[in-house]
């Protein structure tokens, strides 16, 4: 929904970029076709919503050398994965009288599906993370994609911090790295729109957060905006359920 | 003769345009927007009004800053809360800077290659290298001035509920205007070259309506007009406009009660609030001799003149602004809100009913794409029954030229 139109986003290395790979299918820009595989990158945006795209999914990995997720959507499930909070036909019905001819599954990210080789978090993904992504391909090695939290971020560049000095719920201190701490720059709270730091701290937090006399719905609210379909935010969704 | 155009590219989301042909008569045509539904309204359902803003802006990745502030509107006028002039006048810079980026990315990227018989931006350079070039100066410039307020270009983080919850300085919104200003130049050229693409010609007497203002170009927030007499408030919107399913799609198609299908976009705008563009912006586009009209290809031109106006509207803006009272604080109460903005691609609205506590217990949102929905496939019969002998190739394509000149968001339209 937008991450292929992030190019558009990302164009002071587009020369470089050019230069260095050859675009056959990106559908926003083009209107070539579908082309053949073999590929040596495939980036995937987008939760999977319909069983078609799984198989489409599964014919692109089967074509491409390396398979990255860009975007929170396709990383973690992001935003559509919401959904999936409450009974699914529940909240199809609040959009549709006619449910005949919707086909929607329950939202997941890519590698509920396929192997993935690397993530492109955010939303909108981290520019750095896709040039790292491509550069790692180009020079043959691993990519290198931040892996601490956002908490970092923030003493990195010198922020007071939002959740002790400002009784802020900061998602901060969960969520993977890569927006250069920007929301808690901007004075307010992370909503971990690049999802959960890889074995985030989940329950720890949500607990600090019930110690601040945040709501339970509240705090089930935080954990579920970005992250519902991850192990780390469920983990803690679970412990405030069973609190 | 079956045609199925089952591939539309350059456009955001996905679609598809089937028709049939009989005996050199065009026998049916359908436009089906196959995007796969996300439900935003059906889960906004149960999240807390001021998570609304960051959810919905994820409903595109091109105009989330109008998902925003439509969002953000609705609420405030549930809650009975009035902004401060301050934050009215950050948004709307918010907002032309996100024109500026919509309707740049549709002239150059979208819709240029068509007119150069050219499958992409990709393949115009070197060729074309001047026009690129100019598009990333502008496109960088529009970019910059979003996150200058937003922390980011897309999905901005200061924009709440009550105003914003920092601001650049005085001496960046100033660096800021002045580089607006030295892209006057630019955009002129912008227009001049959309002047000179070759559009088919067609006729289309679509009811235009979009948001008009007194003496203000309208962004956020005016009286719906129309170039056949509404002019109504935007609460009385629900009384007037009418969204239904579609069995062949996945968006809905909203019509004008009793009236039927309407356009909405920068054209209807055009059409609607010529007289209120800059001095500089109206001059420009009745040197080249146009001043709106009913042709849909049209909308191409009319963003163009909207991009000339945007980047001086912006640069007084930025120069007006005190920079003070740009939060205030605001009741949480139950009750019922909707709000109207004109979107980079027409009029967008949000609808929200929300409990005591600010839980949101409906939520209803209707795209510019689906305000579009059925005059769009009107008119595509149009355009293939004034067409019907050309070559099936030609056809196909000037169909999809049609639906890129609209500036469809399909994923905006399913949500």
């Amino acid at each position: 929904m937008g991450c292929s139109y992030f190019f558009a986003y990302v164009h002071k290395h587009v020369p470089e970029v050019l230069a260095s790979f050859d675009f056959v299918f990106i559908k926003m820009l083009s209107r070539k076709g579908i082309p053949d595989g073999p590929f040596d990158i495939a980036l995937v945006e987008g939760t999977i919503t319909e069983a078609w795209q799984a198989d489409e999914l599964k014919i692109i990995r089967g074509q491409s050398k390396k398979l990255f997720a860009i975007g929170s959507c396709a990383v973690i499930g992001g935003i559509p994965a919401i959904k999936a909070t409450a009974p699914e036909l529940e909240v199809e019905k609040r959009v549709y009288k006619n449910l005949s001819s919707i086909h929607s599954i329950k939202p997941h990210a890519v590698d509920a599906y396929v192997k993935v080789d690397g993530y492109i978090r955010g939303c909108p993904p981290a520019e750095r993370d896709l040039y790292e992504a491509l550069t790692s391909v180009l020079t043959g090695r691993k990519p290198d994609f931040p892996q601490h939290s956002v908490c970092i971020e923030c003493k990195l560049k010198g922020n007071l911090c939002v959740l002790i000095a400002d009784n802020m719920p900061c998602m901060g201190p969960v969520t993977n790295a890569g927006c250069g701490a920007l929301c808690p720059s901007m004075n307010r709270a992370c909503y971990s729109c690049f999802g959960p730091m890889k074995q985030a701290n989940g329950p720890a937090l949500a607990k600090k957060f019930k110690a601040m006399g945040i709501s339970r719905d509240d705090i089930i609210r935080k954990f579920t905006e970005f992250g519902a379909d991850t192990i780390e935010f469920r983990k803690a969704v679970e412990m405030v359920y069973e609190d | 003769m079956k045609i199925d155009i089952n591939y539309i590219a350059r456009v955001e989301g996905e679609s598809s345009v089937k028709l049939e042909i009989e005996g050199g008569k065009l026998k049916e045509l359908r436009l089906n927007i196959w995007e796969p539904p996300r439900f935003f309204e059906g889960f906004l359902v149960g999240r807390k009004f001021d998570e609304v803003p960051d959810i919905v802006a994820r409903i595109c990745g091109i105009c989330p800053v109008s998902h925003m502030t439509t969002a953000i509107r609705a609420m405030e006028n549930a809650f009975g809360f009035k902004p401060s002039t301050e934050v009215k006048k950050i948004r709307k810079i918010l907002a032309l800077s996100q024109i500026l980026s919509s309707h740049l990315a549709h002239l150059y990227i979208f819709a240029l290659p068509d007119f150069f018989k050219l499958n992409s931006v990709v393949e115009m350079l070197p060729r074309y290298e001047k026009e690129i070039k100019r598009f990333l100066r502008l496109k960088d410039a529009a970019n910059s001035i979003t996150s200058l307020f937003g922390g980011r270009a897309l999905h901005p983080v200061s924009m709440v509920v009550g105003g914003f919850t920092k601001l650049p300085s005085k001496a960046d919104t100033e660096k800021a205007a002045k580089e607006l200003e030295s892209l006057h130049e630019d955009a002129l050229e912008t227009l001049k070259m959309a002047s000179e693409l070759k559009c088919p010609a067609l006729e289309n007497d679509a009811e235009f309506v979009a948001l008009t203002g007194k003496g203000e170009y309208a962004i956020n927030g005016g009286i719906i007009s129309s170039t056949k007499g509404l002019n109504i408030k935007e609460h009385e919107y629900p009384s007037y406009f009418i969204e239904d399913e579609v069995p062949y799609s996945n968006a809905k198609r909203t019509v004008i009660k009793d009236r039927g299908s309407l356009m909405a976009g920068a054209l209807a705008r055009i059409n609607l609030g010529f007289d209120n563009l800059l001095p500089d912006a109206k001059k420009a586009s009745e040197d080249i001799g146009f001043k709106g009209g009913g042709n849909p290809f049209l909308n191409n031109l009319a963003q163009a003149v909207e991009i000339v106006h945007a980047f001086q509207e912006c640069a007084i803006l930025l120069r007006g602004l005190t920079l003070k009272e740009y939060f205030a604080d605001f009741k949480v109460r139950e009750g019922v809100g909707s709000a109207l903005t004109e979107a980079p691609r027409g009029m967008l609205y949000h609808y929200y009913e929300i409990d005591r506590s600010g839980i949101i217990t409906k939520a209803n949102i209707v795209t510019p794409t689906a305000h579009n929905f059925l005059n769009l496939e009107e008119s595509l019969k149009k355009l293939v029954t004034e067409n019907i002998d050309k070559p099936e190739d030609e056809l196909i394509l000037m169909c999809e030229m049609l639906v890129r000149a609209y500036d469809p968001c399909f994923s905006c339209s399913v949500h």
